[in-house]
C-alpha cells in the first residue's frame, strides 16, 4: 500500500493509494497557505461560502440533495494547523462502483463536485459573494467563535497553546476574532478567494482501487490549469523561553488544566520517533504515566493524557480535576515526566508505548482518513515518510533517545480553567 | 454438550459470519474480515436501566452501578491492572457502558488470542475490595463532574428526564455523587452475579481469524459454569405522553443548546417489527430533518438554527424516542416550526421522490458500515441484544414503502410526546485572573 504521487497539471498533485479492503473511497483535497492573523479568518470563510452555492448548485439544498443522490456522498471542509501554516480542505467519503447503479462509479461526479466548489463558486455579476450567504456565514462563523467555551477541556487546550506561541501563527484561532468578522465584506472575501486559488498548490488523495491513470486523467480535466505555485511550508520550532501562566475562571464544577510544552524537535528531526515513543509513555494510552498515576493510583481525575504535535514540537498535558486538587495533581503531571527525563522508565512501560504506537500505524491501513491525513501532511512539508517507514523507526527507538528527547522539552506554559460551581448533585449548589 | 453454528450470509455485500452457541450458555460471533486489525468485543446485556435486582422492583441497585463495574472489572487480584496486560500484547483496550449495555473491547494487529484470553479472563472474574471501590469512587466523581460541565450531555439528559417520568433510562449512566456513594464491593458482587451469566452476554469477533481457534481460546478461559437462573428485569411501564413539556438549565454555552425529544411507548414485541419500525424511523428523520431538506433550508436560510441540526431514533424493546438537538436562540419558536411542518405532512402526503433518495442513503450507510471491523462488531451486537439478524436490515431497507413511512409519521410524531430541553447562557460566563 506504497502511495504514487501523481502530478496534476502544473501545481497540484495526486497522492494514490490503491486498496482493494473498502466498500467506500475517499478522495481528499487540502491546500496549505501561511497562518496570518489577516488572512485565517478570512480562509474559513472561503472555505464555508463554498459549500452555500456553486454556479450549478446555487444553493446548500441543492448540493445537499445532488450529494445525497450520489448514495449520501459527504464532503466535508477540513481545516487544521500544519506547523504556523494552515491547512484547508475537502475530503469526500463515497460508495465503491461495485455497489452503485452509475457505470463508471461515483469518481467523476465526485471530482464534478470538488471542481464546482474550488472553481465555481456562486458570485454575482460584480464577481462578489452573494451578500446574504456572507451576512449567515458572519453569524455562524461569530457563534463558532463564542462556542468555544462550550468545550471547556479543549477551550483550556486553546488557551495554553496562545499562551505557548504568542506571535506565532500556530497560536492563532484558525475561525479569527469576533472583533474582525463585521469588517468581511463580500468583495473582500471574493478577493481572498481569487488569492488563495492563484496561490495554492492542491494536493489530493485518494484511497481506493479506481485505476489511477483514470482517476488522474478526470483530475486533470477538472484541474490541469489551476492553482499557483504554493507557499513553501515553514514553521517556527525552538524550545523557547521563559514561562507564562494563566487563570480564567468559569462558572464549571471541575478545574481544567493545560500544560503546554515546548520543544525544537519536530518532523525530520533524529529524534522526532523518540519524541513521540516520549508523548506515549507519558500520557497517549491508557498505560502511560498520567493515566496509571495520576488518575489510577492517586484517584484524582478522570481525564488526564497528554497529546504531542510534531509539526510543530509541542506537546500538552492536560487533566480535568477538583478546583482544590490543582496544586497536587499538576504537581504529579509533572512528575512522570521528570521520571521519563531520568530514565525511569520500566519495560512494561517501554514496551506499552512501543506496541501502542506500532499497533496504532499498522491500523492506519484499515482507515482511509488516516491515511490521507498522515500522507497529505507529510506531502505538505515535502517529506516522503511512509506509515510503514515511520512505524520501523518508531519501534527501533531506544530508552536513551527518549530520555535524549525529554532533554529537549521545556515547560513554557501552563492554562488553568477554574471551575467556580460548588456542590456535587443537584440541589446541593 | 457441544457447540452448535449457524452461518449468516449476505450477497449484497459479500460478507459472513458466524454464530457458535457455546455450551456455558454463551453466544459467539465471528466475522471473518481481511483487515489488519481486528476488533473483540465482550458485552452484557446489563446498562442503566437495569437497575433493580428482581421483577417488581423491591430491591433497587444505585444509579451508576453497571458503569461503576465497567471501571472496576479492570482491576486484578493480584494488583495488575488489564489494561497494562492489553498494552503488553499490543491491544488497544476500553470499555463503555450505555443505557442498556457493558461492552469491554480491545483492537489490536498482533497476539491476538494473548488478548482475546485477558478479554473472557478478566471479565469473567470479579475482584472488588473496600479499598479499591472506594479508590474508583474518586475517579467516577470527577467523570460526574466533567459530564456536568458538558451542556451537551447535560442537554440529553434533562430531554431524558423530562419525557420520562419514572423509567430508569431517565438516569444519568454514570450516577450520581450520591449514588456512587451507596456503591460498596457487596454491592458490585450482587449486580456482577445477577447479570454477569454467559446466556445473557456476547462475545463477538470481526477480523482476520480462525473461528475455530476463537472457540478453542472461549473454553481455555471461560470457567465452568453450572447451571444458571435466568435474568430478571424490571419492566417499568411510562404512559405515552411526555412527563414535562420543557426543561431548562443554565450552562457554559454561547448560545442556547436544545434537544427536542419525542417519546414513544409503542414498541413491537416482535423482533423484526422493531427493525422494520427502525429502518422506516431513519428514513423518516433524513426526509424530515436532513440538510437537504425543506424544512432544515427553511431554518437555516432564516437564521433560526446554527448548521448542525441532528435527528436520531433510537429503539430497544423497553423504551424509544426520536431526539432532535441544535443550537438557536429561539428554541421554542424552532419547536413551533418543526410541529407546524409535521402537521402540514401529516395533513398531506410526504414526496415519493424524497422518499427514494432517503431510502438511497439508508442503503448507503449501511454498506459503508462493513468497511471498518469496530463498526461491524458493534452494529452486530446491537443486533444480538434486540434479537435482530445484522444482515436483514438491507431486505427491509429494500421492502419498505412509503406507506410505512407515513404510519409512523402519524404514530410518532404526536403533540402529547415532546418534551423540550434547553441548555441557555448562564449570566456570569468567564472572567481572567491574570
Amino acid at each position: 500500500m506504497k502511495p504514487i504521487i501523481y502530478p496534476i497539471g502544473q501545481h497540484a498533485s495526486l497522492i494514490y493509494i490503491k486498496s482493494d479492503r473498502f466498500k467506500s473511497e475517499l478522495l481528499s483535497v487540502s491546500f496549505a497557505v501561511p497562518l496570518f492573523e489577516n488572512t485565517a479568518q478570512k480562509n474559513a470563510m472561503v472555505m464555508a461560502l463554498s459549500r452555500r452555492g456553486t454556479a450549478s448548485f446555487p444553493t446548500q439544498a441543492l448540493i445537499n440533495e445532488k450529494l445525497d443522490l450520489m448514495y449520501s456522498t459527504s464532503i466535508s471542509a477540513s481545516a487544521r494547523r500544519l506547523g504556523d501554516m494552515h491547512a484547508l480542505g475537502f475530503s469526500a467519503d463515497f460508495l465503491g462502483a461495485r455497489y452503485v447503479a452509475e457505470k463508471g462509479g461515483l469518481l467523476p461526479d465526485v471530482v464534478r463536485m470538488y471542481r464546482e466548489l474550488l472553481r465555481a463558486p456562486l458570485l454575482d455579476e460584480h464577481g462578489h459573494y452573494t451578500a446574504a450567504f456572507v451576512e449567515s456565514e458572519k453569524q455562524n462563523l461569530r457563534d463558532a467563535i463564542r462556542a468555544e467555551i462550550n468545550n471547556p477541556r479543549s477551550y483550556a487546550i486553546s488557551r495554553c497553546r496562545r499562551l505557548l506561541c504568542e506571535g506565532e501563527g500556530y497560536a492563532l484561532s484558525l475561525l479569527g476574532s469576533e472583533e474582525s468578522i463585521d469588517a468581511l465584506s463580500a468583495e473582500d472575501l471574493a478577493d481572498r478567494y481569487r488569492a488563495l486559488t492563484e496561490t495554492l498548490s492542491p494536493v489530493f488523495c485518494y484511497v481506493g482501487n479506481t485505476d489511477a491513470c483514470e482517476l488522474a486523467a478526470l483530475l486533470r480535466d477538472a484541474f490541469g490549469d489551476f492553482g499557483g505555485v504554493g507557499v513553501p511550508y515553514s514553521s517556527s520550532v525552538h524550545l523557547g523561553k521563559g514561562m507564562r501562566e494563566e487563570t480564567a475562571e468559569m462558572p464549571l464544577f471541575q478545574g481544567k488544566l493545560s500544560i503546554g510544552f515546548r520543544s525544537d524537535i519536530s518532523l525530520g528531526h533524529r529524534l522526532a520517533p523518540a519524541l513521540m515513543m516520549l508523548n506515549e509513555i507519558f500520557g497517549a494510552s491508557p498505560a502511560s504515566k498520567l493515566f496509571m498515576n495520576v488518575r489510577e493510583r492517586m484517584s484524582l481525575c478522570y481525564h488526564c493524557s497528554s497529546a504531542l504535535d510534531l509539526f510543530k514540537g509541542t506537546v500538552f498535558a492536560n487533566c480535568g480535576m477538583k478546583v482544590e486538587n490543582r496544586a497536587v495533581a499538576e504537581e504529579a503531571m509533572l512528575a512522570q515526566l521528570a521520571e521519563i527525563g531520568k530514565g525511569n522508565i520500566t519495560d512494561v512501560e517501554f514496551d506499552a508505548a512501543r506496541h501502542s504506537l506500532a499497533n496504532t500505524y499498522r491500523q492506519a491501513f484499515d482507515n482511509p482518513g488516516v491515511l490521507s491525513r498522515f500522507y497529505t501532511g507529510r506531502a505538505m512539508i515535502g517529506d516522503d515518510e511512509t506509515v510503514t517507514s515511520w512505524r520501523e523507526k518508531l519501534v527501533h527507538v531506544t530508552l536513551d533517545e527518549v530520555v535524549e528527547a525529554a532533554e529537549h522539552l521545556a515547560r513554557r506554559a501552563v492554562f488553568f480553567l477554574k471551575g467556580t460551581r460548588d456542590g456535587e448533585d443537584e440541589g446541593e449548589e | 454438550m457441544s457447540t452448535s453454528s449457524r452461518i449468516y450470509q449476505s450477497s449484497l455485500l459479500g460478507e459472513s459470519y458466524t454464530f457458535f452457541q457455546h455450551p456455558s450458555g454463551l453466544p459467539v460471533y465471528v466475522f471473518p474480515k481481511k483487515m489488519t486489525t481486528t476488533y473483540a468485543l465482550f458485552a452484557v446485556d446489563f446498562g442503566s436501566v437495569d437497575n433493580a435486582l428482581d421483577a417488581e422492583g423491591r430491591e433497587l441497585l444505585p444509579d451508576g452501578v453497571a458503569h461503576f463495574l465497567e471501571h472496576k472489572l479492570f482491576s486484578n487480584e493480584d494488583g495488575s491492572d488489564s489494561f497494562e496486560r492489553f498494552s503488553a500484547f499490543g491491544a488497544d483496550a476500553n470499555a463503555y457502558t450505555s443505557h442498556t449495555r457493558t461492552v469491554y473491547l480491545f483492537s489490536t494487529t498482533e497476539r491476538f488470542f494473548d488478548s482475546l484470553a485477558e478479554l473472557v479472563r478478566f471479565v469473567t472474574h470479579p475482584y472488588f475490595t473496600k479499598e479499591t471501590v472506594e479508590k474508583e469512587q474518586g475517579i467516577i466523581g470527577e467523570e460526574i463532574r466533567m459530564c456536568r460541565d458538558n451542556p451537551y450531555d447535560r442537554c440529553y439528559y434533562n430531554m431524558m428526564a423530562g419525557l420520562y417520568q419514572s423509567h430508569p433510562v431517565r438516569l444519568d449512566i454514570c450516577g450520581s455523587h450520591a449514588s456512587i456513594a451507596q456503591i460498596t464491593d457487596r454491592v458490585l458482587y450482587r449486580a456482577y452475579e445477577a447479570f454477569y451469566k454467559p446466556e445473557n452476554m456476547a462475545l463477538i469477533i470481526c477480523g482476520d481469524v480462525d473461528p475455530n481457534e476463537v472457540l478453542s481460546a472461549v473454553d481455555a478461559n471461560l470457567p465452568v459454569y453450572g447451571k444458571q437462573t435466568p435474568v430478571v428485569r424490571r419492566t417499568v411501564s411510562e404512559a405515552p405522553h411526555a412527563w414535562q413539556s420543557t426543561v431548562r438549565e443554565k450552562g457554559q454555552v454561547a448560545k442556547p443548546v436544545f434537544s427536542i425529544g419525542v417519546k414513544d411507548t409503542d414498541l413491537p414485541a416482535d423482533p423484526r417489527a422493531r427493525l422494520k419500525k427502525d429502518v422506516g424511523m431513519a428514513i423518516l428523520n433524513e426526509m424530515l430533518f436532513s440538510q437537504a431538506g425543506e424544512l432544515y433550508n427553511k431554518l437555516y436560510d432564516s437564521g433560526m438554527i446554527s448548521p448542525e441540526l441532528s435527528a436520531d431514533y433510537a429503539l430497544t424493546r423497553d423504551f424509544a424516542f426520536n431526539q432532535i438537538s441544535g443550537e438557536s436562540w429561539e428554541p421554542e419558536a424552532v419547536l413551533d416550526a418543526i410541529k407546524a411542518y409535521i402537521g402540514e405532512k401529516q395533513q398531506g402526503h410526504l414526496s415519493e421522490s424524497d422518499f427514494e433518495r432517503c431510502r438511497r442513503i439508508e442503503y448507503a450507510e449501511y454498506i459503508k458500515s462493513f468497511d471498518s471491523t469496530e463498526e461491524i462488531a458493534n452494529t452486530l451486537l446491537s443486533f444480538v441484544f434486540e434479537d435482530s439478524e445484522l444482515f436483514s436490515y438491507a431486505d427491509i431497507v429494500q421492502s419498505i414503502t412509503l406507506a410505512d413511512v407515513e404510519a409512523l409519521l402519524h404514530s410518532v410524531f404526536r403533540d402529547e410526546a415532546y418534551t423540550l430541553s434547553i441548555i441557555e447562557p448562564q449570566e456570569e460566563q468567564m472572567g481572567d485572573e491574570r
